[in-house]
């Protein structure tokens, strides 16, 4: 009996042994994740695939509404905000012009735009590949991505100058690009612009706006076109835009521009929950003083003409009882609601009309220029602009755009910038104004790892 | 899987029936020998005695008598743990009576767990360190690592922060891998691994430093032993995970005898060890004042509470005192019941113990465990069959913030914390008070079981069948909450403002270990051999929440009371690991020993084809003292030399790093759930390699009354599995990959132990154990284009920061200057070129145990000797609204008085801000933080019989982490982690009884 059972463990053991093949270490797919080929085989998750870009777009990088995004800092490092915030954060190196090339900020808006520059490329690649998705589908997601990838690209042109434009998920090639040059950087954005105004449908696919349209394509595009100085191109894609008035108008009370169902809105980004609101609200407003964070400058605030609605509506004041401070109130609830009451505004309709009003005057049409103009200052209860040359209204269009886009993505600094109006404005009122401080600094990290990068901007 | 195991299973009933019909052999001229075992201090009980050459055996009973079979001629063993061995020959005499003498060396018996196998320590030819009961049992600590504390050569363990159930820290002969989270050793409990992956998220664990370790889950009070494997001959067995080396963990089984109860309570007082030294409100008003004196501000700015007239000028408040200067109590009640025969020994243990903080405020840690075990053999001794299962309950209540980082903030003069009214103080909406920070909870609560269960049947003579089983469960809830009321009421925050993180972690995994074991001698060679194979099978489910909007704060725990939910992720993942392995030992005479063990490794964590992968070593060890020459010298009485040569590996990346896919990214837009790559795709990585020597003499002089081992060792580690750093344009920052870099460390290790004195009554034992080891980042090919650029440098040690060189203070502008490295005028990482190592030189500790008749007191001395962040390198610029360290009262306020510290700022001196942010990333702010700590100290008392009878009374008083030798000015040199609270001294007494 015994040899009988210890002979039958010595067959057993090895042949134990040899059953358990190397199949035993391959485990199936976890449960949290798809492959890649499978998420572009039905339209559900290649629509998340592309959501997901939006979120990110909302909650991280350049364009978020929060305290990190452009608008806030952007708005510290030229002439709107003052910075009260505690010592050491980002933000106050923005507003003292003591940016580091090892600055959080500076790396993260980096990173995150080439992350999401990465994604709309790897939906572009599996829309390609994908053997299922259906023609409109592929299109309208195809557009979607040219569209965002033209629209990180053009704000990091902004930001950091010459910079690599990013079309492949191939790391091997990305990871050692050089600089492209911003004449090159802006004939890549048009063209992924065009081919997005080509993909895109006129219609929405919701009723928020929150997917960018053709329409959306070609208000960027008239963005670009101005800011290269292509005046005639300029208008024209703005009049593209500006002629779809049974979608678009202007919005005669300021109070509903930045509501949801506001007909300026071109494009804005969806809540990540039913009832929240634009976080632009909660980087902003001020519950008491003195600020947390930021306030509008004295400089600015005096910057409105009197009675300039805007300044009633959408600034707010508050008090301590000793000091007053102002902060923008375009976002007026931070609070979740029942539903939500805002959503962050991407492109809206007064900039299209600014951008025709500015190209007209560069043009020569002065009657075409002041038409526009007065527009928008027609909403906000201003006379009528009557200037007659072209340099002075581009004065008043370049002030119109300062009260109309504050703390709106870094308008003011970018304006500012193309209009060579840098130095003779922020010299003045900033202590630690630099001329080098017209580009921020590429993320040292980036040199450390891709030195085809070099050489680091100037002043850094 | 299961078929082969259902295959195992029957086999072993069928060859247990075939053990149960085998009777005993009978000697008919064999003769019964009784009598009684003694010590100096009474009869002995469980002794084994053994007729030598056979498998006759028995047992003392309680007053120390034995009885046994044995014939003329034959040999009897007597031997007792902690005792030395006897051998008595049989004569024509049937009553041996014999005395045991306590061995406090215990070498000649110490036999060492090596995991696989068992090796009697004398013959082991690898580096094992260990610790036994005797060294845990003394110390008030609630996580086991804290035992290992100054106790081993090669192992650095720190304590990360002071909270309880908070983790701690090893290092096994330094840091082998480029990943900070892949230096973990493997952890073996019983047989069965034991994953040190984090259970919690850093989300749900914010008053922590680091996420929660489920290593809290093992009780020290039910340890026996604790063994580190450190070499390649004792850690290639353990293959892809030994390079972090390997912690094994017996826990205490029954001992065949009366059974026994033993029941003891402890309770003491904890607090943290020192206060950081701040400075108080005249220093900071005067320091404050200055600020604004330097940055030309003449009007205090309305915000400016401490300085403007808000405040009281002259409130001085020690916020260290208030906030985190509390006393803890302590309090541990351990239980156990144990005892059995010859064939069956059971134990069965109890534990509960309570911390409460030392903030202010009802926070607690709870932490209570059962263990059961049992073990069996037959009675031809052939079959054997031992159980284990251990179940902890961990239920810590904590605040949600660590509050010391206000502690140390907090201008001196800032108002008090409740008003007339006994309500939390707002001083009219300009005091953020920190306690309302305290309304913030972080619970969590932990479940864990760990059991094992292991068969061996020997088939034939020194032939033996083994397999162990493992299974452990672990489930874990945390969350750390954020009700309104953590904001101060005048922003009208009601609860639809409270927020709750959520997180559970759910582990289940099995092991199954067959194995098959073979001896045999031949003349004067002895062979021992083993192979075996592994398969492990782990599942791991976490689940992250948040959510908001409550209807009342009350409700915050009822997730179903939220307005809104989101998941932050919800993982499943699966890890299987299969391997081969095998060992061979040669031992000639005792002398020369060759010891041979490889492993077959595959692991589910790579991609197709590399999946598997070899890992192997040899070791040898020659006993000197054995040889002829020497045996019979009487002032050696132990030498061995013994080395080692080897490969091991790691695995630890991660799951599912080698797949192209796509992950939930629990972000919403349109109402659809987003997708997002995962990371960049690609399968072609393989294993990280270690490869391990090691040379050591073990010596032991005059009776081993002085033995000493001295090691040294060298490991590099290469292959790197560090994710290889990509330039932000990729998308991604690192791409999982082998990089080509090699990391050494290389080290010497000495032990010493000394027995000063041993008489009848007095009994002085020391124990010195010494590391100096040397991390060297040996090669990194592309190292200057990599991130870790900025981090590493090819010839310096891996924890190393690369800093300015701080050159003093600009006398003019009052500001920091550094060195401009490469004179452009600039300061960036070009300029950061001095290295700082915070690696420790070397570090150690010395114990010394003395025993006085019934008194027994034991001290244990740490030593480290290295570089930290000090005083200088926390907090925010000196000027503004924030407490800093008394140090910086000495600042430059004009050029012919320059000072310490460079000119205050209230902030709006961009220059100095801009300096000061250098100051702190350079040298001037590390220094010395070496120091000699008294870790432990543990006096008992074993109350004599005559007193009280029947029971064995023992009463304790147990002392951790009390005086410390240092000139470092921070709060605790330990600790690298500034704003954290550090490891609190604790005392306790206790009593222990035995029935």
């Amino acid at each position: 009996m015994k040899n009988i059972a210890s002979f039958k463990i010595f067959i057993l053991l090895p042949f134990i042994m040899l059953l358990s093949c190397s199949d035993f270490v391959e485990v199936d797919l976890p449960t949290s994740q798809l492959t890649t080929g499978i998420v572009f085989e039905s339209e559900s998750t290649a629509n998340a695939a592309m959501t997901d870009v939006y979120s990110k777009i909302r909650d991280t990088g350049l364009l978020t509404g929060t305290a990190s995004g452009m608008s806030c800092q952007l708005g510290n490092y030229a002439d709107e905000l003052i910075y009260y915030g505690p010592a050491g954060l980002s933000t106050e190196n923005f507003y003292r012009n003591t940016l580091l090339v090892d600055d959080p900020t500076i790396l993260e808006w980096w990173n995150s735009s080439y992350n999401q520059i990465y994604a709309v490329n790897a939906i572009l690649e599996g829309v390609e590949n994908s053997s299922s998705l259906t023609g409109d589908f592929k299109t309208r997601l195809s557009g979607e991505s040219l569209f965002l990838r033209a629209l990180l690209h053009f704000y990091l042109l902004q930001v950091y100058g010459d910079i690599p434009y990013i079309t492949t998920t191939d790391y091997l090639t990305n990871s050692n690009v050089s600089r492209t040059s911003v004449d090159q950087v802006y004939q890549n954005i048009e063209e992924d612009l065009l081919l997005a105004v080509e993909y895109l449908p006129q219609a929405y696919n919701d009723g928020n706006r929150t997917r960018p349209n053709r329409f959306a394509a070609m208000a960027l595009m008239a963005r670009v076109y101005l800011y290269q100085g292509k005046w005639a191109e300029a208008s024209e894609a703005a009049s593209a835009v500006l002629n779809q008035t049974q979608v678009y108008s202007i919005e005669s009370d300021l109070a509903n521009v930045f509501k949801i169902e506001s007909s300026e809105t071109i494009w804005q980004l969806d809540s990540a929950l039913p009832g929240e609101n634009a976080s632009e609200a909660t980087t902003f407003i001020i519950i008491q003083g003195p600020p947390p964070l930021t306030a509008l400058s004295e400089q600015f605030m005096a910057s409105f003409e009197n009675g300039d609605l805007r300044k009633e509506i959408w600034t707010k004041e508050i008090t301590d009882g000793n000091s007053i401070w102002y902060y923008p109130n375009k976002y007026t609830t931070f609070e979740n609601t029942g539903s939500s009451i805002q959503f962050s505004v991407m492109l809206r309709l007064s900039e299209q009309y600014l951008i025709r009003s500015e190209a007209r005057a560069h043009q020569g049409d002065i009657i075409g220029a002041r038409e526009d103009l007065n527009i928008i200052r027609n909403t906000a209860q201003l006379p009528a602009n009557t200037g007659s040359t072209a340099d002075g209204l581009l004065a008043a269009i370049a002030h119109e755009r300062r009260v109309e886009f504050f703390t709106e993505h870094g308008h003011r600094f970018f304006d500012l910038k193309r209009t060579n109006s840098l130095d003779s404005t922020l010299g003045n009122f900033k202590l630690g104004w630099s001329i080098t401080d017209r580009l921020l600094p590429i993320p040292e990290r980036e040199l450390l790892v891709n030195p085809n990068l070099n050489p680091q901007n100037p002043g850094y | 899987m299961g078929l082969w195991y259902t295959l195992v299973l029957a086999v072993y009933l069928c060859s247990c029936s075939a053990i149960a019909s085998e009777a005993p052999p009978l000697f008919l001229q064999q003769q019964k020998i009784t009598g009684v075992i003694t010590d100096a201090l009474g009869p002995l009980q469980g002794v084994n005695i053994i007729v030598k050459g056979t498998t006759v055996r028995s047992t003392s009973d309680e007053l120390g008598r034995y009885n046994i079979n044995a014939a003329t001629g034959d040999i009897l063993v007597f031997s007792f743990m902690g005792f030395k061995t006897i051998e008595i020959g049989i004569g024509q005499q049937t009553i041996v009576s014999v005395l045991l003498i306590e061995d406090t060396m215990q070498l000649e018996e110490v036999v060492v767990n090596a995991g696989y196998y068992s090796v009697k320590q004398k013959e082991s030819t690898g580096s094992i360190a260990r610790i036994t009961s005797k060294d845990i049992e003394k110390q008030p600590v609630t996580n086991f690592l804290a035992t290992m504390q100054g106790r081993m050569a090669g192992v650095a363990v720190t304590q990360s922060t002071g909270i309880a159930g908070g983790s701690f820290d090893i290092k096994i002969r330094g840091i082998n891998s480029l990943r900070s989270d892949g230096n973990n050793p493997l952890y073996i409990i019983d047989g069965v691994p034991y994953t040190a992956d984090a259970i919690g998220q850093g989300f749900t664990n914010t008053v922590m430093q680091s996420p929660t370790s489920p290593l809290n889950n093992i009780n020290p009070a039910d340890i026996e032993s604790l063994e580190v494997l450190k070499d390649a001959d004792a850690t290639a067995i353990y293959g892809s995970r030994g390079a972090n080396g390997v912690v094994l963990i017996t826990t205490k089984k029954g001992k065949a005898g009366k059974t026994k109860f033993t029941v003891s309570f402890a309770h003491g007082l904890a607090s943290v060890t020192r206060f950081m030294d701040m400075m108080n409100t005249q220093q900071y008003l005067k320091m404050r004042r200055q600020a604004f004196v330097n940055d030309g501000i003449t009007e205090y700015p309305a915000y400016e509470y401490d300085i403007n007239g808000t405040w009281e000028q002259n409130r001085n408040t020690n916020w260290q005192k208030v906030l985190f200067g509390g006393t803890a109590e302590v309090t541990s009640l351990q239980s156990s019941l144990s005892g059995g025969n010859q064939q069956t020994q059971f134990s069965l243990s109890g534990n509960f113990g309570k911390e409460t903080t030392v903030f202010p405020g009802d926070f607690r840690y709870l932490k209570g465990n059962v263990r059961a075990g049992l073990n069996h053999e037959s009675l031809d001794q052939k079959f054997k069959v031992g159980f284990s299962a251990g179940y902890t309950i961990q239920d810590n209540n904590q605040p949600s913030t660590d509050i010391t980082t206000q502690a140390l903030s907090l201008a001196p003069n800032a108002p008090n914390l409740y008003d007339a009214t006994g309500n939390l103080n707002w001083e009219n909406n300009t005091f953020e008070n920190p306690l309302r920070l305290l309304s913030g909870k972080s619970f969590s609560k932990t479940y864990d079981l760990v059991s094992s269960a292991n068969f061996s049947y020997e088939i034939a003579n020194r032939l033996i069948l083994k397999t162990s089983l493992g299974y452990t469960d672990l489930n874990h809830t945390e969350s750390s909450s954020q009700p309104s009321t953590i904001f101060n009421p005048a922003y009208e925050l009601g609860p639809e403002s409270s927020q709750i993180f959520v997180g559970t972690t759910s582990r289940k995994s099995w092991i199954v270990e067959p194995q098959l074991n073979y001896g045999f001698d031949t003349g004067k060679l002895q062979v021992e051999a083993l192979v075996g194979s592994t398969f492990q099978s782990q599942r791991n489910e976490q689940l992250g929440l948040q959510a908001s909007g409550f209807t009342s704060n009350s409700l915050i725990y009822n997730l179903a009371a939220a307005s809104n939910i989101y998941v932050i992720n919800n993982d499943i993942s699966q890890y299987r690991y299969q391997a081969f392995y095998g060992r061979l030992n040669l031992n000639w005479d005792k002398r020369y020993i060759i010891n041979i063990t490889g492993r077959r490794d595959g692991s589910s964590r790579f991609g197709p084809g590399r999946q598997f992968a070899w890992f192997g070593a040899v070791g040898g060890a020659w006993l000197f003292s054995n040889e002829n020459f020497l045996k019979e010298n009487s002032f050696l009485s132990f030498g061995k030399i013994r080395a080692s040569y080897g490969t091991t590996g790691s695995d630890q990346i991660g799951n599912y790093q080698f797949l192209d896919t796509y992950t939930t990214a629990g972000t919403n837009y349109q109402g659809v759930i987003g997708l997002q790559p995962t990371r960049l795709f690609n399968p072609l990585f393989g294993w990280e390699r270690s490869k391990k020597l090691e040379v050591a003499l073990e010596a032991g002089f005059c009776k081993d009354r002085i033995f000493v081992t001295a090691a040294w060792y060298k490991n590099r580690s290469s292959n790197q599995l560090a994710g290889i750093p990509l330039p932000g344009t990729t998308g991604f920052q690192t791409l999982q990959a082998n990089m080509d870099a090699t990391v050494e460390n290389r080290g010497v290790e000495v032990t010493l132990r000394t027995i000063n004195i041993t008489s009848d009554h007095f009994n002085w034992t020391t124990s010195i154990n010494f590391s100096k080891s040397k991390n060297e980042l040996v090669s990194f090919p592309g190292i200057e284009t990599s991130t870790y650029a900025n981090l590493l440098a090819v010839g310096a040690p891996l924890n190393i920061k690369k800093v300015y060189h701080y050159t003093g203070i600009d006398s003019q502008a009052g500001t920091y200057t550094f060195q401009d490295v490469n004179n452009d005028g600039l300061y960036n990482a070009a300029d950061r070129k001095t290295i700082v190592d915070l690696n420790p030189k070397f570090y150690g500790g010395i114990q010394n145990q003395l025993k006085y008749g019934n008194v027994e007191l034991d001290f244990l001395f740490q030593f480290v000797k290295q570089r930290n962040y000090n005083t200088a390198a926390f907090g925010p610029l000196p000027g503004t609204m924030r407490n800093v360290a008394s140090p910086n009262v000495s600042s430059w306020t004009s050029p012919e008085n320059t000072g310490a510290y460079q000119l205050y700022t209230s902030g709006a001196n961009s220059a100095a801000a801009i300096a000061y942010g250098r100051y702190i990333a350079s040298d001037a702010v590390i220094t010395d933080a070496s120091y000699v700590r008294l870790k432990n100290i543990g006096l008992s008392w074993d109350i004599p019989q005559k007193y009280i009878p029947k029971i064995h009374c023992k009463i304790y008083f147990q002392g951790q982490n009390l005086i410390i030798f240092t000139k470092f000015k921070g709060a605790d040199p330990e600790f690298s982690a500034t704003g954290a609270l550090p490891p609190l001294k604790v005392l306790t007494t206790g009593i222990q009884l035995t029935f």
